[in-house]
């Protein structure tokens, strides 16, 4: 939900989505093609300068959004860094910190970290219905859109529906003793699954008294500096590129 | 805005007669309900919780089709076929009693060309009626807004609006008061108003016997799946019986002018005809 406040209230909202796109794709291009590990850190810095900067995303909850991102990278690093060696005579286990290893973790977590700006830039600036409508102009299976469209919205209608009853629950003591809340949670589960499946049928017989029949068509929001933003944005990926061959 | 409308006030745009619809576990939805609504009028439905308001609206829309008895909308039988379904739903409006069952796109200009978009408009024209839809019920400020933003009163009436942006003959609104505020109250009456003026029939559900008397031409009673009677508003301080028959008080209103007419602080001559409003009675007194 942090992520979706900030897409909705940075300074970039009216920017046209295809040029923060085309940004994010400047970064991962750039992030992959950076060799040395300090060509993709500057990489990422100068992402996250401009999310911080330019779009003005507050810096705590950059961090916020970034952390269980970092976490995850932290783990694979640790494994990637440390080889597990078993010793056939005495049949012990070591670990070991290996030079290539270390090599490798800088590489992979530099580029890892790039992409990682790249793509909070994206997410932390662009609404994903702006996103969607994006991928519909990009020609992206209708199928696929719809299913977007529906689960996002379906997201919001559940975590609203996972609130009330577990408010309802609590309300009436529910959660008072971790018996009682073994129970209560049994039936959320439970009460949860009847809403989906009541709500998307509501929804699908909504579409119908709207005579839907086929394929749901939605207007797309206009960009009015559309050519301005994206030559901007031209210009900044290609020195990210730049940056990072440079470097390299 | 037709000219049919307005030619003919009194012929009936939707009828039900002898409507009967169970539910597959049993329940009782309609049961030999039978109801009309002319052109141009304003209707409400009055009924308890359970009564079947929501089940008879779906049968207005074609979204349930009766087990017996029939549906006509403008003198002729529903076709529940594809292209029949297809037109009525294109001249009947719906807005749905929870707006979170009937809003399923993320951002409201998405939700609101919805409808026109289904009835194979194009992009330019969409995009007009969505602009108009929106400025009817005073959102087009919101066009870009997210849909799970908005407030409960917001939601409402964006549901209206990708209703309106379909620019039905007749709007169909279940329990459209429910859960707003008074000033949010006395807005969608104004916008209400304003789609009554431009010839689209309403019909409302509701349980607020008080509201009803004041805005509608015509209250219809239903108790139990059936509709008990229908009564002329203009008539209604005459027909305590037919309303106490389904637990109904007379509106307030109604109640205390003829308090007042008996005590003889007001009299025939000076009030030719019963008030509809508090404020009414009081610039009576
Ligand atoms: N999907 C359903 N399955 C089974 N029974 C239903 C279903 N929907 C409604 N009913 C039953 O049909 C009857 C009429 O319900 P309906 O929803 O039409 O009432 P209502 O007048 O709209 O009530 P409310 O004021 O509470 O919205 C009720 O007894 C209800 O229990
Ligand atoms: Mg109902």
């Amino acid at each position: 939900m942090l992520i979706e406040q900030s897409a909705y209230a940075n300074r970039w909202r009216q920017v046209a989505p295809a040029a923060k796109g085309l940004f994010a794709l400047g970064g991962f291009i750039a992030a992959f093609a950076a060799r040395a590990p300090i060509a993709a850190i500057a990489v990422a810095l100068l992402i996250a300068t401009t999310t911080l900067v330019g779009a003005g995303i507050p810096f705590g909850r950059y961090l916020r959004v970034a952390t269980p991102a970092l976490f995850f990278l932290g783990i694979s690093c640790l494994s990637l860094a440390f080889s597990l060696n078993l010793n056939s005579d005495t049949q012990a286990l070591s670990f070991h910190l290996t030079p290539t290893g270390m090599q490798q973790v800088a590489e992979v977590s530099a580029r890892s970290l790039g992409a990682l700006s790249a793509l909070l830039f994206l997410v932390l600036t662009t609404p994903l219905i702006d996103l969607i409508a994006m991928l519909r102009r990009l020609k992206t299976p209708e199928a696929l859109l719809e299913i977007m469209v529906l689960s996002y919205r379906m997201l919001f209608v559940f975590s609203e529906a996972v609130h009330d009853t577990l408010t309802a629950q609590s309300a009436r003591l529910g959660y008072a003793t971790s018996r009682l809340a073994l129970r209560s949670l049994g039936d959320l589960a439970a009460n949860l699954t009847l809403q989906v499946w009541q709500r998307a049928h509501a929804l699908h017989v909504a579409a119908q008294s709207r005579n839907n029949d086929g394929p749901l068509r939605f207007l797309e929001p206009v960009f009015t500096n559309k050519r301005r933003d994206v030559a901007f944005a031209t210009a900044g990926g290609s020195v990210l590129v730049l940056l990072a061959v440079v470097l390299s | 805005m037709k000219p049919t409308v307005l030619n003919t006030p009194n012929s009936n745009l939707l009828e039900l007669e002898h409507v009967s619809f169970s539910y597959p576990d049993g329940g009782i939805g309609l049961d030999d309900c039978t109801l009309i609504i002319r052109h141009g009028s304003r209707n409400a439905l009055i009924g308890a919780n359970g009564s079947g308001k929501t089940t008879l609206f779906q049968h207005c829309n074609g979204l349930l089709q009766p087990q017996s008895g029939l549906v006509r909308y403008d003198g002729e039988a529903i076709d529940y076929g594809r292209k029949g379904l297809r037109q009525l739903r294109s001249k009947v409006g719906m807005v749905f009693q929870n707006p979170d069952r009937q809003l399923f796109s993320a951002s409201v200009q998405e939700d609101v060309s919805f409808g026109p978009f289904n009835l194979g408009l194009a992009e330019s024209a969409v995009r007009q009626r969505v602009a108009a839809a929106l400025l009817a019920v005073g959102m087009e400020a919101f066009a870009n807004k997210a849909v799970h933003n908005l407030s409960y009163g917001e939601k409402k009436r964006v549901c209206i609006a990708g209703v309106l942006a379909m620019e039905p003959e007749l709007l169909v609104l279940d329990e459209p008061m429910a859960g707003l505020d008074q000033r949010m109250q006395e807005e969608l009456l104004i916008v209400l108003d304003e789609l009554h003026e431009r010839g689209i029939t309403l019909l409302l559900a509701t349980h607020d016997i008080d509201f009803a008397y004041r805005w509608a031409d015509r209250l219809h009673l239903i108790s139990a799946g059936r509709c008990t009677a229908t009564l002329e508003a203009a008539d209604l301080a005459d027909c305590g019986d037919a309303l106490s028959a389904v637990g109904l008080p007379l509106p307030k209103v109604v109640e205390l002018h003829n308090r007042l007419m008996a005590k003889g602080a007001l009299s025939n001559e000076r009030t030719p005809r019963t008030p509809r409003t508090h404020g009414e009675l009081l610039a009576l007194l």
